[in-house]
Order: C-alpha cells, then sequence, then structure tokens
C-alpha cells in the first residue's frame, strides 16, 4: 500500500487539525515525520510530558567551531500533533530527517523555517491575486481561517499550493539531500507496513518531490548518520519561549505569531479573534493607554466589516489587527506596520503596535519534564555551585585573596563568559594592573538560565572547559577587534583557564602586528601589560603567551605611531594612552620587548621633529624619549590652535619629568601670558585637557610655581578652586571680548571714533 | 462659487477629450459602469457600488478587466472602505507624494460616483467654503432662501449623500478645522438664517469624509485631539519596492509624454538610475543614501521623468539621457534647501560611480551640469 503525503507548513494549526483527523481515520501503521533521525532512539524522552514549547537543541563542535541549530515543537505543531496521536494511535512514530548537525543544515538555525514561501515569485503573484499584503496574510486567507473545511478539502487545497509553489521554486542542494534521505525511510517503512497503511509529514514544499522518489528504490532501513570523525555531536532537549519562535528572521522564521495561533488551536478562530482584541485591549490598558469602550465597540465592528469584505467566515489575525489599528491609532505612524510587510518591528513604532504584536507572540514559556536527560555540563554546574554555597539568589561579596573566594569568582566568571542569564558582576577589578581585590555579584534566579546553560554545553561538558572553548572561539574570530582580544585575555585570567595555548598566542600576535587603529593596539597593551606584569591574583604573571603579544603589540604601536601623519587637529587621546602604554612595556618589560631601547628613541625623536606630525603626537615622542631617559630639546609651540595639543602629548607621557624640570612650565607660562585675547580663547580648551593628565595634587605644585615666578604668596590650592564653572568663564570672556570689539566698532568706548564713517544711527 | 446651483454636472457624462485632468469618476467611466452593472454584492447604504466593487476598483482585478488604480497595500484599501462604511471620517496622512489624494479620489468616486465634493485646505480656507455662503443679489432682493444659498461641499455631499474629499485639512486653521466636528458627530448642518425644514440640513446615507493630510505639515496646524478621536487614521507610505515604483514612474511618465507629443520611447535605464536615485535620497533605501530634506516622492520622480523626457525630445530630438536627469535633479533638489544641493553633489561625485552600468558613469560624467 502506497504511503499517504500529508505536506504541511509547520506550526500551523490547521494541518496540525488535517493530521490528526488523517490519524484517527487511517489509524497507519507507521507514522513518519520531518525530524532530526537521530532523536528516534529518544522519543519517550520527548514524550515525558513537557509544557511546550519546547525545542530539540543539536549541536556539531568540531575543530573548526560549534554548530547549532534548533528543532522547536508547540502544541500546535503538525510535527508534535504527528508524534503524540500517532503514537496514541499505535503506530510506529519514526523521524525521518537528516540530524541537525548535518553539512545539509550548515545555513539553518531553524530547522521549521519557511523562508521559501515568503520570498518566491510564486507567492508575489498570488498576494496580488487575492489582494493580500504578504504570505502570511495569504496563509490565513487561504487556510487557518476556515476551521470548518473538511480534511479532504483542506488537504486538496494545500497539495494544491504547495504544487504551484515547488513548481517555481528553485531547491538547493542540501534540500534536495534530505529529500533522497526522507525518501528512503518512506520506502523502507512502506515495505515493512505490508498492506497497512504509512502516513508521511513533511513541510509542504518536499511533498512533491519525496512522491517520485519514494516509488521507486531500494527497501532497506536507511542508516543513522554519525558525526563526522574528530567532532562532537548531540541533540538535547531545551525548554523553547513564544517569544523565541516569533525571533528567528528572514528566511530562518516559521509560522509568526504564535501566541495567535495557540489560541486558535485550542479554541478556534472565532475565540482567538476575541482573545487577541481582549488581550491588546488588557496590555494597552496595563500600560496606562488609553483605550474606551467606544473604541473597542469601533474596533469590533471594523474587524467584522473587514471579514466581510475578504471572504472570511470569522475574523482572521490581520482582520483584527487592522480593525485595532484603525480603532486606536489616531496619528500618522512612522513605519510600516510590522503584519503588512515583513513582520520585523523597529525602534520608535506606535506603542499601541508594539503591544500588538507582543499579544500576537504571547508570554508562552515551555518547562521541561522534571525526568528528562540533561546535558553533564548541568549537572557539573549545578554541583560545582553547591559546594561553593553559590546556588542561591542574593548578593556575594568576594575577597579575591582567599583562596575560596577565588574558586567562586572563577566559577561565576565561567558562567558570566558563557553568557548564562543570573549571573551580574556588580564591582570588581578591571584589569591587571587595577589594586581591587573585592568582586561583588548579583545573582537572580530566571527561567533563562535552563536554556542556556543547555546550550552552553555545545561547548564542552564541564564548566571551564566549555568557558576556554568559548573564549577560544572568540579570540579566534576574525570579526572580534583588537580591543576585544584584550578583554577577551583578560577574561581567561579572571575565568582562571588555560585557553591559551602557545599558538593561539602567536595568532592573537598576528592580529595586533596587522592592526591599524594605534587607540585599540595601545589598549590591548595596556591591559596586556598589567596582566603581565601584576596579576598574581589571577595568576598571569609572566606568562609567555602574554609576553608574545606584549611585543608585537609594542611593536605595532611603534610602527602605527610613526606612519601617523596630518595637520593640526585636536588630541587624540586613545593614541595617547597607546604611546604610554609602549611607555610602560619599555620600562617594566624591557626583556620581553623585541625592539631596542635605542630604535625606540629614534623613531619617538622623528615623531618629536618632524613636521607634518600632528601636534599631540609630536608631544607624545617628545614625552617618550624624554621618559626613557633621554630629553630632546623642548620648544613649547606658540601658535594657539598647537600648543595645548602639543602639552597633551607631552603630559601623557612624561609628567613626571615635566615637573621635576621648572623650564617647560616656565616657558609655557612666558608663552600663554604673550597669547592675546583671542588667541588665549582659542588655546584654553586644549590646554585644560593637557592639564587634565596631571593629578589635583601636582596640579597644586604647579600653581605653587605660577605664583612663585610671579612672586606672590597666596595659597596654590585657591588657585585651582574656581566659583563658576569654567566653560562658563571662557563663555563670559568671549563675549566679553565680543562686546568690547562692538564698542571699539561704533566708537563708544571713550578714545575711540566710529570705524564707519557714514554712521546712519540717530 | 459661481456655477452653485447649477444641476449636477459631475458624475460620468462629462466631456473628457478636452480636459487637462478629468476627474477619476470620468477617466474610468467605462470600468466604474461595468463594475455597477456586474455589481451583486450587497452595498452599504447610500453607496454606489458593493465594497468589493469599490475594493476591485482601485487595487485592480486582472480576470475582469480593471486596472489597478493604486499601488500599495491591499489592506490599507480595505481598512479605509470599511472605515468609510462606519460613523468615522477617514483620514489619510503621508509625506507628501505618496498618492493620497489620488487614492482619495479613487475612493470617492468609487463609493459616490463622485470625486468633485472638495474642499482645498488653505490658509485661508473660511468655513463659507466647506458649509455655504450666499448670493448676494438674490439675498439681498428675497432675505435668506433656499434659493439664495450657495452649497459648499459638506452641506451637499450631507445633503446628497455622498463622499466629500478635504485635501490638506492642517493646513486650515484649527477654528476652520473644528466647524467640522459637529458635522462629523451630529451628523447635520444647521443653516440659522433659514427657517423650518431648510433651517436643518441631516446627513443622508453614503455621506462621510475623507481628510488628507501631510506629515512634512505636521506642527502648522496641529488637529485637534476631537477632530482626531472623529477620523480613523491610515497612514500611506513610499512605494517599498524598487520594480513597482520603476514600472508606476515608467507608466505614469509615458503618458504624460504621449500627451506633451513626445514620440520617443524613454530609454528603460535612464529610468531605473532615476527612480535608484530617488530611492536613495530618499533615504529609504540601502546604507548610501544620502537623505535630502526636499520631498523625493515617486510623483516627484514622475514629474522629472516628465522633464528629461521633454528635454531630450524638445531639445534633441532624442530620448532623454542621463544627464537630463542630473539638470532635472538640480531643480527638484534645491527648491527648498541649498545643503540639498551639496548632498547632490556628493550621490553623483561618490556614489554614482561604484554603481555599474553605463547610465550610472553618464550620470556620473553629469554632475559638473549642477549649478554653483
Amino acid at each position: 500500500m502506497p504511503a499517504e503525503f500529508i505536506g504541511v507548513r509547520h506550526h500551523s494549526p490547521a494541518c496540525a487539525r488535517l493530521v490528526a483527523a488523517r490519524i484517527a481515520e487511517l489509524r497507519p501503521a507507521y507514522v513518519l515525520v520531518e525530524g532530526p533521525v537521530d532523536m528516534n532512539d529518544r522519543l519517550d524522552e520527548l514524550l515525558l510530558g513537557h509544557e511546550l514549547p519546547i525545542a530539540v537543541f543539536s549541536y556539531l563542535r568540531a575543530e573548526g567551531g560549534t554548530r547549532m541549530s534548533w528543532s522547536p515543537f508547540c502544541d500546535h505543531s503538525p510535527e508534535w500533533v504527528a508524534l503524540t496521536a500517532g503514537r496514541a494511535a499505535g503506530a510506529e512514530v519514526r523521524f525521518i530527517d537528516l540530524p541537525a548537525w548535518h553539512s545539509a543544515f550548515a545555513e539553518r538555525d531553524n530547522r521549521y523555517s519557511d523562508g521559501a514561501l515568503r520570498y518566491s515569485e510564486v507567492t508575489a503573484r498570488l498576494c496580488r491575486e487575492f489582494a493580500v499584503d504578504n504570505s502570511d496574510t495569504l496563509w490565513d486567507h487561504m487556510v487557518e481561517v476556515h476551521a470548518d473545511l473538511d480534511p479532504v478539502a483542506l488537504a486538496e487545497r494545500l497539495n494544491t499550493y504547495f504544487d504551484v509553489l515547488r513548481g517555481e521554486t528553485t531547491i538547493s542542494t542540501a534540500d534536495d539531500d534530505r529529500e533522497t534521505y526522507m525518501a528512503a525511510w518512506v520506502r523502507a517503512a512502506v515495505a515493512a507496513a505490508g498492506d497497512r497503511p504509512v502516513l508521511v509529514i513533511t513541510g509542504g514544499l518536499h511533498r512533491p518531490a519525496l512522491i517520485p522518489l519514494a516509488a521507486t528504490g531500494g527497501t532497506a532501513w536507511p542508516e543513522v548518520p554519525t558525526p563526522p570523525a574528530g567532532s562532537e555531536g548531540d541533540s538535547y532537549l531545551v525548554p523553547y519561549s513564544n517569544r523565541r519562535l516569533d525571533a528567528f528572521q528572514g528566511y530562518q522564521s516559521g509560522l509568526p505569531s504564535p501566541g495567535y495561533y495557540e489560541r486558535l488551536w485550542a479554541d478556534g478562530p472565532a475565540r482567538a479573534a476575541e482573545g487577541l482584541l481582549e488581550s491588546v485591549a488588557t496590555r494597552l490598558r496595563d500600560r496606562n493607554q488609553r483605550v474606551s469602550t467606544a473604541d473597542l465597540i469601533a474596533a469590533r465592528t471594523q474587524a467584522g466589516g473587514l471579514a466581510a469584505l475578504r471572504g472570511h467566515p470569522h475574523p482572521a489575525r490581520t482582520d483584527v489587527l487592522d480593525a485595532l489599528v484603525s480603532a486606536l491609532v489616531s496619528d500618522g505612524l512612522e513605519q510600516r506596520l510590522p503584519w503588512t510587510s515583513d513582520g520585523t518591528i523597529a525602534p520608535g513604532a506606535h506603542p499601541v503596535v508594539v503591544q500588538m504584536v507582543a499579544a500576537l507572540t504571547g508570554d508562552r514559556v515551555g518547562r521541561l519534564h522534571d525526568a528528562t536527560p540533561a546535558p553533564p555540563l548541568l549537572s557539573a554546574v549545578d554541583g560545582e555551585l553547591a559546594a561553593l554555597a553559590l546556588d542561591r539568589a542574593g548578593r556575594v561579596t568576594l575577597d579575591l585573596t582567599g583562596e575560596r573566594d577565588l574558586r567562586r569568582s572563577r566559577v561565576l566568571h565561567r558562567l558570566r563568559v558563557l553568557g548564562i542569564p543570573g549571573v551580574r558582576r556588580t564591582s570588581g577589578p578591571t584589569g591587571g594592573a587595577d589594586p581591587t581585590s573585592a568582586e561583588v555579584w548579583e545573582l537572580t534566579e530566571t527561567d533563562l538560565r535552563l536554556p542556556a546553560l543547555i546550550e552552553a554545553a555545545a561547548y564542552g561538558a564541564t564548566l571551564p572547559d566549555a568557558a576556554a572553548v568559548l573564549i577560544r572561539r572568540r579570540v579566534t574570530d576574525p570579526d572580534t577587534g583588537v580591543a576585544e582580544l584584550a578583554a577577551a585575555l583578560y577574561d581567561t585570567a579572571l575565568c582562571g583557564v588555560d585557553a591559551l595555548s602557545s599558538d593561539l598566542g602567536e595568532r592573537i600576535a598576528d592580529r595586533v602586528a596587522t592592526a591599524s587603529d594605534l587607540g585599540a593596539v595601545g589598549a590591548a597593551l595596556g591591559t596586556v601589560l598589567g596582566l603581565w606584569r601584576h596579576d598574581r591574583l589571577l595568576g598571569s604573571a609572566g606568562s609567555p603567551v602574554l609576553a608574545e603579544v606584549i611585543d608585537a603589540a609594542a611593536t605595532r604601536v611603534l610602527w602605527l605611531a610613526e606612519g601617523t601623519h596630518g595637520g593640526t587637529g585636536p588630541a587624540d587621546v586613545p593614541r595617547l594612552h597607546a604611546l604610554a602604554a609602549l611607555r610602560d612595556a619599555l620600562r617594566h618589560a624591557e626583556p620581553v620587548v623585541g625592539v631596542r631601547l635605542v630604535d625606540v628613541l629614534g623613531v619617538a625623536q622623528r615623531i618629536a621633529t618632524r613636521a607634518d606630525v600632528p601636534p599631540d603626537l609630536a608631544g607624545a615622542g617628545l614625552g617618550l624619549s624624554w621618559a626613557l631617559g633621554a630629553p630632546g630639546e623642548v620648544h613649547v609651540p606658540t601658535a594657539p590652535n598647537r600648543m595645548g595639543d602639543w602639552l597633551a602629548g607631552l603630559f601623557a607621557l612624561a609628567r613626571e619629568e615635566v615637573l621635576a624640570d621648572e623650564s617647560v612650565l616656565a616657558t609655557l607660562d612666558g608663552h600663554v601670558a604673550d597669547l592675546g585675547d583671542d588667541d588665549f580663547l582659542v588655546a584654553l580648551p586644549a590646554l585644560r585637557q593637557a592639564f587634565a593628565f596631571f593629578p589635583p595634587a601636582e596640579r597644586e605644585t604647579i600653581a605653587h610655581g605660577l605664583l612663585a615666578r610671579r612672586g606672590l604668596r597666596r595659597s596654590a590650592r585657591a588657585l585651582l578652586r574656581t566659583t563658576v564653572d569654567p566653560v562658563l568663564a571662557a563663555e563670559a570672556a568671549a563675549l566679553e571680548s565680543r562686546v568690547e570689539d562692538l564698542l571699539v566698532r561704533e566708537g563708544l568706548l571713550p578714545g575711540s571714533s566710529p570705524q564707519t564713517p557714514e554712521g546712519t544711527h540717530d | 462659487m459661481s456655477d452653485n446651483n447649477s444641476t449636477d454636472s459631475d458624475g460620468p457624462g462629462i466631456d473628457a477629450a478636452d480636459l487637462q485632468r478629468p476627474p477619476a469618476e470620468v477617466r474610468h467611466a467605462d470600468e466604474l459602469n461595468r463594475l455597477r452593472a456586474t455589481d451583486t454584492g450587497a452595498r452599504p447604504p447610500g453607496w454606489w457600488l458593493s465594497m468589493d466593487a469599490a475594493r476591485r476598483f482601485i487595487v485592480g482585478d486582472e480576470a475582469g478587466g480593471i486596472s489597478r488604480k493604486f499601488v500599495g497595500d491591499p489592506s490599507l484599501i480595505d481598512r479605509s472602505l470599511v472605515t468609510l462604511a462606519t460613523s468615522r471620517g477617514l483620514m489619510l496622512v503621508g509625506e507628501p507624494g505618496t498618492a493620497k489624494s489620488l487614492l482619495s479620489e479613487l475612493i470617492a468616486a468609487a463609493v459616490s460616483g463622485v470625486s468633485t465634493l472638495t474642499v482645498q485646505g488653505g490658509a485661508a480656507t473660511t468655513e463659507d467654503q466647506i458649509k455655504y455662503s450666499w448670493n448676494y443679489a438674490l439675498l439681498v432682493s428675497e432675505g435668506p432662501s433656499p434659493r439664495s444659498l450657495v452649497p459648499a461641499p459638506m452641506l451637499r455631499g450631507m445633503a446628497e449623500g455622498r463622499v466629500v474629499r478635504f485635501e490638506e485639512i492642517t493646513r486650515c486653521p484649527l477654528e476652520v478645522q473644528d466647524s467640522m466636528l459637529s458635522l462629523l458627530s451630529e451628523r447635520v448642518l444647521a443653516v440659522p438664517e433659514l427657517t423650518g425644514r431648510d433651517g436643518m440640513v441631516f446627513a443622508r446615507d453614503g455621506f462621510n469624509v475623507i481628510a488628507t493630510a501631510n506629515t512634512r505639515d505636521r506642527g502648522v496646524n496641529e488637529m485637534s485631539a476631537a477632530l482626531k478621536r472623529r477620523f480613523n487614521f491610515e497612514t500611506v507610505f513610499p512605494i517599498s519596492d524598487f520594480k513597482t515604483e520603476l514600472a508606476l514612474v515608467e507608466q505614469e511618465a509615458g503618458a504624460l509624454l504621449r500627451r506633451s507629443g513626445v514620440e520617443a520611447p524613454q530609454r528603460r535605464d535612464v529610468l531605473e538610475v532615476l527612480v535608484h536615485a530617488f530611492r536613495d535620497l530618499r533615504g529609504g533605501s540601502g546604507r548610501d543614501g544620502e537623505r535630502l530634506s526636499t520631498v523625493m516622492s515617486t510623483a516627484e520622480a514622475v514629474s522629472v521623468a516628465h522633464a528629461v523626457g521633454l528635454r531630450g525630445w524638445f531639445l534633441r530630438r532624442e530620448p532623454g539621457a542621463p544627464a537630463d536627469i542630473v539638470a532635472c535633479l538640480a531643480g527638484t533638489a534645491a527648491k527648498d534647501d541649498a545643503e540639498d544641493l551639496a548632498r547632490l553633489r556628493r550621490y553623483l561625485e561618490q556614489q554614482a560611480p561604484r554603481r555599474s552600468g553605463s547610465a550610472w558613469s553618464e550620470l556620473h560624467g553629469a554632475r559638473y551640469l549642477l549649478p554653483g
């Protein structure tokens, strides 16, 4: 007896109804379902009695990286109904599709997406024909709203639709592979069933291809593929939520609006429309948006009118939505209504529309049965947290100098790195050179923790392994910027994991050596240097891997600094910090830096003296050379637009040297005194920035010197304390000078005469 | 107002031959009559067509030989029609040039068979132009009487049970807008000068109001909350799909050019470049978009395409070239902001050469045609 094929749209209640009806009528020997074949031995696990939505989460961990994919199920998934109703009817139920880790799914995160349905020419043509906005509305119009359609008519309608669609859709080779594999299962089941029926439930687009493929060929049961050698793959159940079901976008997305279809499945289209209306009104009222009874009456009338116009027996999803938007939105909209376009909602959407979309999605969150097997990571984490007394919510304060607290800190950092919700550090050291040794964590309980942990199991079976794999991935990811690389290195120290094999050090060094952003390389150098020098607490001090990175970063900073040209511009603080990090590397880590000191001094002096170098960098060049023991000749620029920036560079690198040597400040004092009012205002902002490199105590010393040079005996501290905001003072000075100019021009100051001879003012 | 009490000269029956732009019910008289003849659906009270036929008139029906007259979401038409069958008015808002007026004209023609009961909003609009005024010669000789009354569109729409269009309602002063309030809620217009039954004009079935407003005019005259409550708002968006917009520009500009006596067909690649440039400069598509402050609507694209064709034909006897686009764009872009001219120049200098195709390189080559 040949198999019967039902082509469905994933998550469609109408299709789920059809599947249930066919199983009840046929009492098939086999029910074959599009789903991961490697779960066949674990079907009991799926049917333990979970609260849906749940998903089969599959991963493949290989040398090149970890790939993950989900096969979500909700109450109204035809596949789920096939599983449960098939089992209840005494049929042998089997998944027949390739495992999610198979290369056929390389481009897919969601097994049950329906990209082709959305983006094909045929769909566009059908939408025009039926005068509907998009494929989802078309689907509602043709299928979902007709709850009273009998199974035969519904099946016929679905088959016609999918046949037309398949006829004009190009199918990828990945889909070819899947269909060939699924057909082999169908043939084997038909042969085994003898004269009893076989029911096959797959995506509607596969059906037209499967029927001929299943007609000819061998009838042996196909083999279940195993992950390729050298990689590790597995599948686990994870709790899912409507929000995640709805969160796939573009080609990955499936049927939208799970909250609405869940009602449709449970109560039928009439009650689903009512429910949607009610849920939007409640949500809006909960958020203090005005929804009057008159508005609701208007919305209901409008929904009825739209349904009648569109030929629906009951208001469909978009009839209700269109009605609500007509009745409740009394402004122009900034963006298209999401259900008339691609379904996404951009920031700034109308609040009513936002709540409508939220009501469509629904709040349902799945829950796994207690007896569901969990990946080893889960019990490892639970055990570790219990042993370290971290298994309850609340605030945890850790002293990193204590061994037990350090262990606790590492566990928490590993969870943080894995992105497990409910673990948040509120304070603690921020870098290797940070003297803080206390850390405060905020632990909270959340439903999101379990799915996140199961999914983190893709990276490893124990917490340190998983964290190390993830950090490695961050470090090797070509998209990670140089600054984030340094943060990842710091994370390895915090997590106490050995994620850095020597080859990785080399690769980071390579990345640093080709980076082009001086500030970012400098930031990386600073972080790594701090870890290498200080971090006995975290155990990274003196690490050879870090030494390699320091060498590469220091060399790169030097190279980039010498290659920077440009005219006058505001001081670029990150690049000044980069040179300061280079200075520190040479001061404290000279043995591991490959460049010789003389060469560094040569570069520094070239930067300081060349004409086409921006002023801040020129100052920094001089400062670098001075800080490394070779003070050059100090020529403080006199141009008001260069002076401050140049000093910022100098002070960033050689603050202490400048303080110890009176002459620079004396020269500067002279220059500033010589500036005209206008020039002073030009120079002022940059000068203020430059002096910000001095801490308050040193600024007081400078103020002392200033007073002493003028032979004044006053409190230096008073000079530093202004009663008004300096910016305000500068603005006032600018205003005064403008007023004075005006007065002079108009001849209103004593002793001046008007500059415009033909004065027409009376 | 001179043709005040003249007989109902609107509607199918006008000789359209020498009109520059006949109203929708004249332009599409054939389709309207066919739809009405074959219309089996239930008509809302006072409607000229059933809702389904009205919808097909606007979104088109290939099988029935009805052309598609409005390019946009079909759901917008559904919502608008259902709104008009209820007691709320329809407010079409959107950027200039998104075919709001065309849509309101089409809907009025489909629902009432007449689209000419129109109030054009503006700073100088007065209540007289909305409700009624007087023929002063008759008023002086006979006193107030139905004969000396000059009805304005609202009064006629109410008395005859037809859809009244109120264009650019936010351009009217607030007090004028507010004079609509009682008409819309009470559905009655009082003429205090007249006595007896003539003094109260009650709205018949079929009366409703379609107003349009530009979002760019927001803040000129904010609409009162009371008035807002009496309307359902529908936002009309620019056309989202490139192909659809291109086809529309090609069709509309082609028709304009034929009317202007241009014989050469337009170059497809030139139109593609034109529509692409408009979409980029509208800032709605692609990351390369330099958003101009001038409205770069489809309507504007049609008029530029028209001008391009005219330049090509009457200056050189050939179809318009990319260089003509630059010359015409300068006028569009520099309309009210000199900064826009600079943006346009940047666009031509930096974005045009990145595109492939000879039309784009011609466009790039013609950038010096920009003034200044």
